[in-house]
Formats: C-alpha cells, sequence, structure tokens
C-alpha cells in the first residue's frame, strides 16, 4: 500500500514538473511564434531584391496601363463613340456617350470619367524608375543594361499614360514621381506642360530601348528575362513603338514636322522587326489578317511585331476576358450566342464611308455579287454586325465562348503610315502624302491619286475611318481633322448654342469631365468648364 | 508549429499512463510523503464541501469550470422550450432569445450564412466582407470555433456567396446535446477569453460526460416546409406594367427597343399560364433523429451522441443533410488529477439552389438575358431538367474538440487544455452547356480552416481569513489560425458528359496540370494561404469578501502575428465589482430574494482578419480592373504592384481595441418567482482600420488608416417571471428580454469628420449603419416645373424626372445632396417566451422582434428601372423565376421617365427607403409528457416521454413591402433573390430513459 501511494506521489510530482515545464516552453517560443511570413503578398523587404523582382513589377507597369485603356471596354467607349460611326442598340449609358452627354449618371460612365486607373500605371512606372536600381547591386544576373531599358519602358509607358489621358481629358495634374507613401494633392498641368513631358520622357526612352528584345538587337543581345524575341514581340514597347507614340503626341500637338519625322523613322526601320530572329515579320496586313484572324500577321487575335503599340489579351496565358474587347460591344449572333449586339454600324453610314465598289473590306463582291462580311456582317438587316474584330476564345473568328482575346491595338503599320500621310499633306508634301496614304491601302483594293482625290487631308482621313473602324481612333481623328480644316460650320451644339468646332475645342468641349469623385477626393482639381 | 503541439500532447499522454513506471525511485517518495497526505486533506475537505474548489470528480475540466464563470441564468437559452423547435443553426437558436444579441437570417435556404451581432455593430456594414469582422466568437466546450476567412472576396468579382461550400459552419451545433448557450457580454469575462472575442462570444456547453447517472436519451421529429402563398403573374401583367411607361415618355426609338419577350403577345412561354409555383416551392420533410447516451462511474464517464438531421427549404429543392457525432470522456486516474476530452465531428452537405443569380456569380460568366425564364411550368420544367445535369457538390467537414488535464496540488490547481478546430470544405460544381448559352462550366474549391490552441492556467485561492478571500490565476495560451484555399474555375468542357476538370497530375512532365480531357477546359486557378498567430499571457486575481463584495482584476499581454512588428503587443487590463446589496442591506427583507450590483470595465485587443496590415507597404497581384477583378499579369508572367485597387498600407497601424464599460443590477423578488436584470452598457471600438480616400492622381482610392471609433451604447432588460404557480394546475412562466441599442461614429482617422466609400457615406456622429440617400419629392410633371437651370450632377431635369430635394440650394442636385437617413441595424430587439403548463401539457409560443431597421427595396428598384436593367445585361439584369409573382403589401411608385439619363429609378434615394421592422412569432409548441402516466411509470424506465407538435414561422406583423423584413441582405439591399424563411410543422418525441 505505502508503495503504491508513493508511487503516486512521484508520478504527481512529475507531472506537476511537467506541467511547469510547459508554461516555460510556451513562453520560450513566443517571439518566433509571432512572426508569420506572409505568403500572398511581397513586403519592402522582398522586394526589389532579385532579377525576378524586377520583371514582375515592371510587368505590372504594362499590366496596369492595358488595364487602365480598357477597363469598362474604355478604349472604344471613349474614342469610337462620339460623333462616331455607332448607334446604340440599348444601352442608356452608350447613348448618353454617343449624344454627348458625358455627365450622364451611369456607373460606367462615372468608372470612365475617373483618371485614376492611369494614375495607377504612372504611379508604377515611377516607382519603378525610382527603385529598381536597387537591384543592380543585390542581383548579379541583373545588368546596368537590362536596367536601363527597364527603366525606359517605364518611362515610355508613363510618357504614353500622359498622353493617352491628356487626349480624354486636356489638362491633367502632372506627377513625375511616385511620392510613395504619401497624398499629395495637385491641380491640373496644362496640357501643354504634360505633352512636352511626355514627349521628354518618350524621347529619352526612345535612345534606349532595342528595337527587339531577347533577340539579336545590338542595342541588347540576348534572351530578356530568359526569354527570345518571339516570346516578347507584341508584348514589351520597342523603340518603333516609343517612335510611333511621339509622332502621335506631336500630330495631336499639330507640330506634323515631329510626326513626320517620327513616323518617317518607323517606317524606315521595318527592316529591324522584318524576318528576323525566328518571329513573324512586321508588316502591313492583309484581309485575312484583318478580319479573320490570320496566324501570322494578325494584331488582334496574337502577340505579334504587328502589334506596335498595344496590350495583348493572349488566351493561352488565361487572359481572355468579357470586358476590355469591342466584341463585347459589337459581337452577336452568329458570331457569338447573343441576340442583339450592344452597337452596331447602320446602312447608311456603311454606305457613306465605303463609298469603292472595289473596297475589299465592305463592297458587293463581284464574284458572289454579294456584300463582303469582312467588316459587317447582314449588312441589308436592320442591324448589320460590325465583326471586323471577333476573336474569341481562344482565337476563332465565332465561337460559344463569350470571352475575348482580342489585343487592344493602338498602332499598327496601316495606322502609323495614315498618319505619316496626314503629316506630309499637313506640310504640303503631296506627293509623298499619296504614296504613304497608297501604301497603306494597298491591300484593300483601293488606291487614291490627285486626280480623283481633289481633298488629300479628307481622304486620309476617310481612310482612317475606315481601315480603323472599331480601333478606338475615330473621336480623336475628328478632332484632328477639325483642327486642320478649321471650318465654320456648326460643330455641336450646348443648350440649343451653336458651335463652331474651334468655340467647341475652347470651350473645352472636345474632353470629357472628370468624374464628381476625383473632385471629392482632391479639391484642387476642377471641373473641366464645358461640363461645369 | 504543428511539431510543437504533437510533442506537447505526446508529452501529456505519456505524463498519464506512462510516466508512472519510470520514476518509481526511493528518493521521490521518501521527501514527498508529506505533502501528499495535506493534499489528501484537502481531497476529503473537498467531499464535504465541492464549492470550495471548482474541481469536482464528476464534474470535470474546462466546461463545466467555464458554466461556473458565467454565474448568471439570464443571458443563457431556455434550452428546454428550444429544444422542440426544428433549428437547424445557432443563429436560428438564439434569435430574439438572447438579450442584446441580433440575429440576420437573411436567406431561408438553409444551411446559408447567418450574421450574430452582439451590443451592436463594431464596424462598416457596407460589405459581405464587413460582416466577417462582426461576428462574435462562439465557444463550442471551451473551443472558439474558427470561422471562414473572407480572404476568398479577393479573387471574387460579386460577394453574393463566398467561393466554397459557404455553409453556416454553427449549423454544427445540435440543440439536442447542448446543455447551455450563453452570451457572454461583460467586461471582465470578455477580458478573460481574450482578443478572438473582442466582438463578445456565445459560450456553448454540450452535455457531457456526468458520474452516477445513467442515462439514454432518444430525440426525433418529422415534419414539412410548406410552400407560400404566392399571386403569381404572366407576361400579362408585365406587359401592363410597362404599359404607362410608354405612354408617357417612349418615343419611336424607344418602342424598337421593347423587351423582345413581351411582344408577342401568343407567345405561350411567357403570356400562358403562370404556374411556375408548383415546381418552384415545394412541401418539402424534414426530420431528424438523435441518441445520446451518458454513463460511467465517478471516476470515469463518458457520453456519446449521435444525429442525422434533414433540414430543407421550401424553394428550388434546397436542403441540407447534418451529421453529427461527438464523444466526451471524463477521467480521474488519480484523486488530484483529471483528464477529460471531448471530441466532435460534424458533416454538412447543402443542396443549393439553382438561382440565376448565384450560378452567374460563381461561372463570372452573365449569358444573354434577353429571354428570362418562362412562368410556365411546362417550360420551367425543361429548365429544371437541364439543371438535372449539374454537379453541385457542397460539403463541409467540421472536427473539434479539446483535451484537458486539471491538476491540484496543493491549493494550486493547474490545468491544462489543448484545443483544435479544424473544418474543411470543398465544392464541385458543374453546369451544362446548354443552362449558359453553350458553354460549360466547372469549378473545385477545397479550403480548410484550422485552429490549435495551447492553453495552461495556474489557479491558486489564498485565505486571508474566514471572511477574506483571494484567488489567483495565472496563464498562457498559443493560438495558431491557417487558412487555406484552392480553387479552379474552368470554362467550355468538350461536352456536357465531361463533368471533371482532370489535370494531369505528373510534375516531372511538361504538362503538368494542364487539363486533360481533349478539347480542354479554359481554366483560372487560384490558390491562397494565411496563417496567423496569437500569443497571450495573463493573471488575473479576485478578492471576496464574505460573499457580500467581489473584486476581480486581469491584466494580460497578448501579441498577433497580423499585427506591424512594433505593436503587436498590447497589454490590456479588466476589472470587475459585485456587490451583494440583499446581503449588506435588505438581509431580512421578504421583498428581495436576492439583489446585486456589478460594474465593470475592460479593454480586449481586435485582432486582424487579413495579414496584409502586419506587411506594411507591400506589392500585390492587382493588375484588373472593376469587371475583371482577377488579372494576375501581363505577358504570360505574373506583375506584382502596389495594391492600387485596395488601398494602400502604410507603416503605424497598430490594433485596433474594444473598450467595454457594464453596470447591471439584477434582483429577484416573491420567493424568486419574479426575476429581473437591467444593464446598461457602453462600449467603443477605437483605432479601427479603414479607408480613407486620397487623391486619385496617387494612383490609389484610399489609403488604410487607424482610428475609426465607434460606440454602442445601450439598455437591456430581462424579466423572468412564473406569473402562475399552481403545483396541480396551471403553470405560466414568461421570460421577455427587451434591448435598445444605440450606435454612433464617434472619430475617424486624422481627425476626418466624413468619408465616403463607394455608395455610402460616413458622418462622425452618426450611425455606421446610415444609408445616403437623395431626397424624393415627387416629380415634376411638366418641364414648366422644373427651376429654371436645375441641373442633376450636370444634366438638365426634365418632366418626368424625379423632384430630388436640392438641400444647398446650388440648383445643382449632386452628392452634396444626399443625406444620411435610416439605419440598417434595429433600435430595438428582442423576445418574448411563454410557457404554460397543466399537468402534463405544456404549451410554449415564442415571439422575437427587431424594431428601427430600414433597408433599400432594391428589387422595386430594378423593377421600375427595367429599361436600364434589361439594357444592361449584367448581374442585376438578371430576372429569377420567382419575381414572377407579384406581393400583398408592394408599394407603388410614381411614373418617372425610366429613359431619362438621371437615372430616376436609382436605387440610393428615399424613395426605396423602407421601415423593415418586424415581430414575428417565431414558433408555438404543445406537448404531453407521458411519462407520468400510469403507461410509463409502471415500466419505470421512462424518465420522460415527451410527444409534441412544433410550428416555426407561423406569421409575421410588418410594413415592409417585400416578401419578407427579414430577407434583407447584411448590407441593407433587400433584392428579392433570396429564398423564402418557411413554415415548418413537425411531430416528435423525446424519451429520457
Amino acid at each position: 500500500m505505502n508503495y503504491i501511494i508513493n508511487k503516486r506521489n512521484n508520478f504527481y510530482k512529475i507531472s506537476a514538473a511537467v506541467f511547469m515545464l510547459l508554461i516555460g516552453v510556451g513562453n520560450f517560443s513566443c517571439k518566433k511564434i509571432d512572426d508569420v511570413a506572409s505568403t500572398r503578398l511581397a513586403t519592402e523587404e522582398t522586394n526589389w531584391k532579385t532579377l525576378e523582382d524586377a520583371k514582375a513589377n515592371l510587368l505590372s507597369v504594362y499590366g496596369l496601363l492595358r488595364s487602365a485603356t480598357v477597363a469598362d471596354n474604355g478604349h472604344w467607349v471613349l474614342g469610337d463613340l462620339r460623333q462616331g460611326d455607332f448607334t446604340i442598340t440599348n444601352r442608356a449609358d452608350l447613348k448618353a456617350v454617343v449624344n454627348g452627354q458625358l455627365n450622364a449618371s451611369y456607373p460606367v460612365i462615372n468608372r470612365l470619367t475617373n483618371w485614376r486607373r492611369f494614375y495607377a500605371a504612372i504611379n508604377a512606372a515611377s516607382l519603378f524608375v525610382e527603385r529598381s536600381k536597387e537591384i543592380l547591386a543585390l542581383d548579379p544576373r541583373y545588368t546596368k543594361l537590362n536596367n536601363d531599358v527597364d527603366v525606359a519602358q517605364a518611362r515610355m509607358l508613363r510618357g504614353f499614360a500622359y498622353f493617352y489621358m491628356s487626349r480624354i481629358w486636356g489638362d491633367v495634374p502632372l506627377l513625375t514621381s511616385s511620392h510613395d507613401g504619401e497624398f499629395i494633392k495637385l491641380a491640373r498641368t496644362s496640357q501643354q506642360k504634360v505633352l512636352a513631358y511626355a514627349t521628354n520622357e518618350v524621347l529619352a526612352s526612345a535612345k534606349v530601348v532595342p528595337f527587339r528584345y531577347g533577340g539579336t538587337d545590338p542595342i541588347m543581345p540576348g534572351l530578356y528575362y530568359g526569354a527570345d524575341w518571339p516570346s516578347w514581340n507584341g508584348i514589351v514597347f520597342t523603340r518603333l513603338s516609343a517612335y510611333i507614340i511621339l509622332a502621335h503626341i506631336a500630330a495631336w500637338q499639330g507640330n506634323y514636322i515631329d510626326a513626320a519625322n517620327y513616323s518617317k523613322f518607323v517606317l524606315d526601320n521595318q527592316s529591324t522587326q522584318y524576318f528576323v530572329d525566328g518571329a513573324n515579320p512586321l508588316d502591313y496586313i492583309d484581309m485575312l489578317a484583318l478580319t479573320e484572324n490570320q496566324n501570322n500577321y494578325s494584331p488582334f487575335a496574337y502577340k505579334r511585331a504587328n502589334l506596335m503599340v498595344g496590350f495583348p489579351f493572349e488566351a493561352g496565358n488565361g487572359l481572355s476576358t468579357a470586358n476590355g474587347h469591342i466584341e463585347q460591344l459589337t459581337l452577336a449572333s452568329p458570331f457569338i450566342p447573343k441576340s442583339m449586339p450592344e452597337m452596331f454600324v447602320p446602312k447608311d453610314t456603311i454606305l457613306k464611308a465605303f463609298p469603292n465598289a472595289a473596297d475589299l473590306r465592305f463592297s458587293i463582291d463581284v464574284v458572289t455579287k454579294q456584300y463582303r462580311t469582312n467588316y459587317f456582317y447582314n449588312f441589308q438587316s436592320e442591324r448589320p454586325i460590325f465583326n471586323k474584330v471577333k476573336v474569341i476564345y481562344p482565337s476563332n473568328t465565332s465561337g460559344n465562348v463569350t470571352l475575348f482575346s482580342s489585343s487592344m491595338v493602338f498602332s499598327r503599320m496601316e495606322e502609323i503610315t495614315l498618319l505619316r500621310a496626314e503629316a506630309l499633306a499637313a506640310l504640303g508634301q503631296k506627293e509623298d502624302a499619296f504614296n504613304a496614304l497608297n501604301r497603306a491601302c494597298n491591300l484593300r483594293g483601293i488606291s487614291f491619286s490627285p486626280t480623283t482625290t481633289p481633298d488629300l487631308m479628307a481622304a486620309i482621313f476617310a481612310e482612317r475611318r475606315r481601315e480603323l473602324m472599331g480601333e478606338g481612333w475615330r473621336w480623336y481623328d475628328i478632332i484632328r481633322y477639325n483642327r486642320i480644316k478649321n471650318s465654320n460650320g456648326v460643330f455641336a451644339v450646348k443648350n440649343g448654342q451653336q458651335m463652331t468646332f474651334k468655340q467647341f475645342e475652347q470651350a473645352g468641349g472636345i474632353y470629357w469631365p472628370v468624374s464628381q469623385d476625383v473632385i471629392t477626393a482632391n479639391s484642387s482639381i476642377t471641373q473641366n468648364p464645358y461640363w461645369q | 508549429m504543428v511539431k510543437i503541439y504533437t510533442s506537447v500532447s505526446f508529452t501529456l499522454f505519456l505524463s498519464i499512463f506512462g510516466l508512472q513506471s519510470l520514476y518509481a525511485n526511493k528518493t521521490w517518495h521518501k521527501t514527498s510523503d508529506k505533502s501528499y497526505f495535506v493534499f489528501q486533506q484537502d481531497t476529503t475537505k473537498s467531499k464535504k464541501d465541492s464549492s470550495i474548489y471548482s474541481i469536482k470528480t464528476d464534474t470535470i475540466g474546462q466546461m463545466v469550470k467555464a458554466l461556473q464563470r458565467f454565474k448568471t441564468g439570464r443571458d443563457t437559452i431556455n434550452i428546454r422550450s428550444s429544444a422542440p423547435v426544428p433549428n437547424l443553426s445557432l443563429q436560428q437558436i438564439i434569435k430574439g432569445n438572447l438579450a442584446g444579441v441580433y440575429v440576420q437570417e437573411p436567406n431561408g435556404e438553409p444551411g446559408t450564412e447567418q450574421s450574430i451581432i452582439v451590443q451592436g455593430a463594431s464596424g462598416l456594414l457596407f460589405t459581405k466582407r464587413d460582416i466577417y469582422a462582426l461576428q462574435p466568437a462562439v465557444y463550442l466546450n471551451g473551443v472558439p470555433l474558427v470561422q471562414d476567412n473572407p480572404f476568398a472576396f479577393d479573387v471574387q468579382k460579386y460577394d453574393y456567396n463566398r467561393i466554397g461550400p459557404a455553409t453556416n459552419l454553427l449549423s454544427q451545433i445540435n440543440i439536442e446535446n447542448v446543455q447551455s448557450i450563453t452570451v457572454v457580454k461583460d467586461p471582465f469575462e470578455l477580458a478573460k477569453l481574450g482578443p478572438n472575442a473582442a466582438n463578445g462570444a456565445i459560450y456553448i456547453t454540450t452535455k457531457n460526460a456526468r458520474a452516477g447517472l445513467k442515462d439514454i436519451s432518444l430525440n426525433s421529429y418529422f415534419g414539412y416546409v410548406t410552400p407560400p402563398n404566392v399571386n403569381t403573374v404572366n407576361g400579362v401583367y408585365e406587359n401592363n406594367f410597362r404599359k404607362p411607361f410608354y405612354q408617357k415618355y417612349a418615343t419611336a426609338e424607344n418602342y424598337d427597343g421593347y423587351a423582345s419577350y413581351l411582344r408577342d403577345s401568343t407567345n405561350t412561354a411567357y403570356y400562358g399560364p403562370s404556374n411556375w409555383n408548383d415546381l418552384y416551392y415545394k412541401n418539402t420533410p424534414t426530420f431528424s433523429a438523435d441518441l445520446g447516451i451518458t454513463g460511467g462511474s465517478d471516476r470515469a464517464n463518458f457520453r456519446f451522441f449521435g444525429s442525422g438531421t434533414k433540414n430543407a427549404g421550401n424553394a428550388d429543392d434546397t436542403k441540407i443533410n447534418r451529421y453529427n457525432l461527438f464523444f466526451g470522456i471524463n477521467m480521474a486516474p488519480f484523486k488530484w488529477l483529471t483528464v477529460s476530452s471531448v471530441v466532435n465531428a460534424v458533416r454538412l452537405d447543402r443542396f443549393r439552389n439553382k438561382s440565376l443569380r448565384d450560378r452567374f456569380a460563381e461561372t463570372r460568366y452573365i449569358p444573354d438575358l434577353s429571354s428570362p425564364l418562362s412562368p410556365n411550368a411546362a417550360i420551367y420544367s425543361g429548365f429544371l431538367t437541364e439543371n438535372d445535369k449539374n454537379v453541385d457538390n457542397n460539403r463541409s467537414s467540421i472536427l473539434n474538440g479539446n483535451l484537458t488535464l486539471s491538476a491540484k496540488v496543493n491549493k494550486v490547481i493547474l490545468s491544462t487544455s489543448l484545443i483544435f478546430d479544424y473544418n474543411e470544405g470543398s465544392r464541385d460544381y458543374f453546369t451544362p452547356s446548354t443552362l449558359m448559352d453553350g458553354v460549360s462550366y466547372i469549378s473545385n474549391y477545397f479550403g480548410y480552416s484550422q485552429r490549435l490552441i495551447m492553453n495552461n492556467e495556474a489557479s491558486y485561492k489564498y485565505t486571508i481569513d474566514k471572511k477574506n478571500t483571494i484567488d489567483f490565476e495565472v496563464g498562457q495560451s498559443l493560438q495558431g489560425d491557417t487558412y487555406k484555399y484552392n480553387y479552379a474555375r474552368a470554362y467550355n468542357g468538350p461536352n456536357d458528359y465531361v463533368k471533371l476538370n482532370l489535370v494531369n497530375g505528373n510534375s516531372a512532365t511538361g504538362g503538368y496540370l494542364n487539363t486533360l480531357s481533349s478539347g480542354g477546359f479554359y481554366v483560372f486557378r487560384y490558390i491562397d494561404k494565411e496563417k496567423n498567430n496569437l500569443m497571450s499571457i495573463y493573471g488575473s486575481a479576485k478578492y471576496s469578501y464574505n460573499n457580500i463584495f467581489e473584486l476581480s482584476a486581469i491584466l494580460r499581454r497578448d501579441g498577433s502575428s497580423n499585427g506591424q512588428p512594433d505593436s503587436r503587443w498590447v497589454t490590456t487590463p479588466a476589472f470587475n465589482a459585485n456587490f451583494n446589496l440583499k446581503e449588506q442591506f435588505f438581509k431580512t427583507s421578504t421583498t428581495f430574494d436576492k439583489l446585486n450590483i456589478s460594474a465593470g470595465w475592460g479593454r480586449s485587443i481586435r485582432i486582424f482578419l487579413d495579414d496584409r496590415y502586419a506587411a506594411g507597404p507591400q506589392y500585390r497581384s492587382e493588375n484588373g480592373w472593376f469587371e475583371e477583378p482577377t488579372i494576375p499579369g501581363y505577358g504570360g508572367r505574373l506583375g506584382i504592384n502596389r495594391p492600387y485597387d485596395s488601398g494602400f498600407i502604410g507603416y503605424g497601424i497598430t490594433l485596433p481595441y474594444a473598450d467595454r464599460t457594464n453596470l447591471t443590477i439584477d434582483a429577484s423578488f416573491f420567493n424568486n418567482r419574479l426575476n429581473a436584470a437591467v444593464t446598461a452598457y457602453n462600449r467603443d471600438d477605437k483605432n479601427q482600420i479603414i479607408g480613407i480616400p486620397v487623391p486619385f492622381e496617387t494612383g490609389y482610392g484610399l489609403t488604410h488608416k487607424t482610428g475609426m471609433n465607434i460606440n454602442n451604447k445601450g439598455l437591456e432588460l430581462m424579466l423572468n417571471g412564473l406569473v402562475i404557480s399552481k403545483p396541480n394546475g396551471i403553470n405560466w412562466n414568461t421570460s421577455v428580454n427587451l434591448n435598445y441599442n444605440k450606435n454612433e461614429l464617434k472619430a475617424l482617422p486624422e481627425g476626418l469628420t466624413e468619408v465616403i466609400n463607394g455608395d455610402n457615406k460616413l458622418v462622425v456622429g452618426k450611425p455606421v449603419g446610415s444609408f445616403w440617400l437623395y431626397t424624393n419629392n415627387g416629380i415634376y410633371g411638366s418641364n414648366g416645373e422644373v427651376p429654371a437651370g436645375r441641373t442633376f450632377n450636370g444634366i438638365p431635369l426634365k418632366a418626368g424626372d424625379p423632384n430630388w430635394v436640392d438641400y444647398n440650394n446650388d440648383n445643382r442636385i449632386d452628392s452634396k445632396d444626399k443625406v444620411l437617413t435610416g439605419d440598417r441595424l434595429p433600435k430595438f430587439i428582442g423576445g418574448w417566451n411563454n410557457t404554460l403548463a397543466y399537468k402534463g401539457f405544456d404549451l410554449n409560443f415564442n415571439l422575437i422582434f427587431a424594431l428601427g431597421q430600414k433597408a433599400m427595396n432594391q428589387y422595386e428598384s430594378t423593377r421600375y428601372g427595367f429599361i436600364n436593367r434589361e439594357a444592361g445585361n449584367d448581374i442585376n439584369s438578371v430576372k429569377e423565376v420567382s419575381s414572377w409573382q407579384t406581393f400583398d403589401n408592394e408599394k407603388t411608385y410614381p411614373i418617372y421617365n425610366p429613359w431619362s439619363d438621371v437615372d430616376a429609378y436609382r436605387v440610393d434615394q428615399d424613395l426605396f427607403l423602407e421601415n423593415a421592422s418586424y415581430m414575428k412569432l417565431r414558433s408555438v409548441t404543445i406537448g404531453y409528457d407521458f411519462g407520468k402516466t400510469t403507461l410509463f411509470k409502471k415500466s419505470g424506465n421512462f424518465r420522460r416521454a415527451y410527444l409534441y407538435a412544433t410550428a416555426m414561422n407561423v406569421f409575421t406583423v410588418t410594413n415592409f413591402s417585400g416578401a419578407d423584413p427579414e430577407l434583407v441582405n447584411y448590407n441593407g439591399y433587400y433584392d428579392g433573390a433570396n429564398l423564402t424563411i418557411p413554415r415548418t410543422f413537425v411531430l416528435g418525441f423525446k424519451l429520457d430513459l
């Protein structure tokens, strides 16, 4: 008995000791236990350390700018609707845009008029410019050249973003550094200064970035982030991209001398991306590539060198989306299962825009005696379907999956060639202008000559309207055209008051209002006077 | 982490079973004789007066100790009257029956998520995510149950349902196995529970092993949920509804855009009989059976409980199956040591609705919506047949429990417990191409939440003299939470027979994780994981003076890994004082049987549900936009950037905390026949984090700052009376709880007085649940009535537009003219529970009410705004089959111009603000106990043989114009998409042997 009691007694002491020990053990480990590294994000301790960080942060700038341009189909709603060729079927918000009621109270319009999405890309670019050089010291794989090229791209994107915004809102606040972690309030800067800044940025960048990444370009030979040129073309901005952006900024400013020079540089250097390094070549595209997703050339369906300035949405990378493509607005049955398109080009407009019976984009096919369907399907119906761009998952021209993979195409060979034609025409170099115009529409079955084309400038813009229909250009083309023509006709009517283009522009009518949310968040932002 | 726990628990087991033989040496027993006998004496003493020590041989361990902690009966559920009501979830059980607890049941679909708010909202109420942060901790046998983490909403476009099974995990509570449900609101007790309980706590103790009593209980019920009465309509009604709009405002172009499905009045799909309700609403059986066995001796005893329940909704063939298994065991291997353990396993299989909105929200894919579902049963049945091809498996498996060791060493009681809760949810969803315009869809989800806790406690009672004693307690706990999910959604399978997205599982091959089916799926994958550790130490002391006065204090220090490194450790105190007035002043009084006053103050920190705040300035993959929120990168490569969408997070984010003050007076009168308690409380939830707007030119919409303070104060009144008590006649017991709460935003970060948060605005001095709305003052009948130059956000107002009040008289209606009005949360809540008994009969009825809350009738807003809704083809354009009906007290609204650019039927105007107050007869039960009849008395084995019938959700009194004022979403919007809460009738019995 005694033995048993003693044994128990021992056990109780031991257990008591174990208890105490446990309490102790808990306390020892406390500091460690409280440090849990998150697997869901990168912190200041983990970012800007390696080559991979540079890649991820740089590509995010592209990604953010892509989102900024296409969010809520903004590239097309902002570019193609105002006084454009499209008629809206039902959507009241889009109708308001077509009617120039840009301050109408709809969620989509409110989001589109909020410029935060562009500034997100600008801030990311600034941050990259400021921080990426930290990696140089930490990761020997990240070379000075690689960093220079990356920083140049970030600056180009920043400049492009400012230009893109300035076309929409005119004067916008100019932030040239990230102000990381502080939230400054800036007023609008004049468009002139903004565009000068954008020009500087892109010009500086143009001197650094190569014509090709990951290929044999002597500026930057060798793989770029481990990948070759076929894998990078159409994704990142090249030296040609820079000059295209520069040409557009210059044209927007009416500086056609620079526009002509920059666009000449682009066209002169087509060879840098023409059948080199195993990639599909940069070239003018035929009808199959323009409207039928031809594999080697279509800048819409694939990331190709032909996507000179723009952002791809490759299906293979999980980037097919419903929103962010013109298809969501324009396609319907039989291309996708949808009874009516949200917008369409009415018959009269089509006939007016495509007068030439030989035009491969729209005319009566001499063989079949039918209307060509490349641009417009079912022309004779009440609502012809604008099906020029139709990249349905993965890259089909029709299908049931209403996720689209078409790129946001800002510029391609035809576009920059037409811009050059415009610049040359503005400078009075008629012959070169005709050459450029005919080069651009060479594959469309039509051509222009001084005898049949009395108004060259009008012809160039008419060709832009046809060629770039549904690519987000129409409104900006109308502005440039009217600036050149400076006609005294009535351009717009506000509150019953008729306005010429000049009056309209001076009143700020060519620009969009900013969302009330923007003004609420920063009281030093003023509403565009036209929309007050 | 896991290693530590395993080794610790192994040591514990070893200490019980293995160590005896190891240490039987002489040195030990020689020196320890004395202490052993002292200890022996203590145990003998405790047998005489078992209340001195909280450990008793038959009621061992954490849970019962916990029960004693919450000594009052006033904050508990009347289990006896709740048990015969076929509630599925904890929330349903406590709704209206726990003082100060507001339960929202926004959906009658069984097993869907419900919300509990204790003594007012501590945070915002604008998104579903916000609601997660308001939930109290629910303790089951001392296990603080881990809830689903809202981080999954990061990858969701719509937040109607969380991805995965989205099953209400508190459906795991089976009332038949519950001993008590208590709401803990006392500052001192909450401080003891720690940061988990920052929003209050619900403490559930199950029936558990007891000594000396072998009992078996068998309970079962069977019944039906019944369909509601509906007034169905068809295209004729819809056509007539639209007519006045067209007559008044339509242009030829508007007529061209007339809804295509309504154009042809010979189309029987829309103009035929409207009898969809025959297929949609159904009488559905609901049943349950359970068995509980308790037995054992003084030194070792156990309880087993098992049950199976099928709970059904009355609409859309929704139901949930629940299986519970519970095992509890107590052992006292030595008189000074007790070991107790409970394990609770639950499985929940949920059968979800087939609503279009929920499907499109899951698939994030909106097909052409121009032809809605037909109200005709013959055609609607075709839709249901296609739905039979669906796969929709929703399974949640829950395992939780604890192992507690308690030892008494002289006057010191040591206890240690290992607590765990693991739940995993999986959902496999497939919908065929026939239901989505030729595109099939698959999604697979697997996720788990896991919580492991190690608690150690030591307590010591120091007796100064007969009158003065002090109880000391020190303790420490480690808690580790892990949340994880894998989710993949995939489109466009090869055909409707392939319902599985099988992938190549061989990581050595190139096509690793590529989908195997030929033709493939288009797959989007999401993976997320989050860990959060909490470590706490505390010490407390309680001084008692002669059963008259008690003063308690606790000081604790908690560290959370979700806090920023320089501020994650916080020290918080709490105090409580009890004064027994009866003992002191009215000792001889016959009026009072009991009169106590107690007051407390306490602070507890609140830990973030998200680990983002700990990281400070950070980079995430946020590359998308509003419509496409989850774009991972660019050019096929991952991108990382500052969180421009979700908002900047800087340094200097400190943990929020709650300060509570409480004053309670409770009394008993007339030989304890009347109990009353009044509590006044004041709670300040301080230093909370909120996104405040920054200039958008910085790229961000928000920066997250701490400094939001929210105050809730209120009054709770509880009365419990035995009104009639006749030993052989009628007995009537009634209890009322009435609670008033006032919520007020006290401060915002950086001294701001207002912050706009999307469609909501927060203003200091107003309730956080306020709506921010335009004031509607009728209609402009003609252009002449419009004040000259008046605009709405820049658009000139015209005839047919609403007359919104221009508060600032600038002739421009804009957001400056929106005012804060109404409150999403009620001012008064409560319930009234009555039991009438006559011999073996009893009758119980339970009324609950919530008064003063408002709701936005978004359903009517979209119905009247049909032009924009149908043109939009977005998630708000979805027309469910159940919308082919009218409601009795439907309101009529002015006929505005639905084509106007001002969006005349916009929801953010007080036109659609309604009073959502209600009172409900929640349940009526009538029963008879045959156990006392001669039939059963003879056999002698039956302690109780109770037969009962219950009716649930009998009627509602309300002015609300929708289907049910409870079916309002958490954000205060009624969208009519949620299923009705069914009226249920059951018959059941309870046998206790």
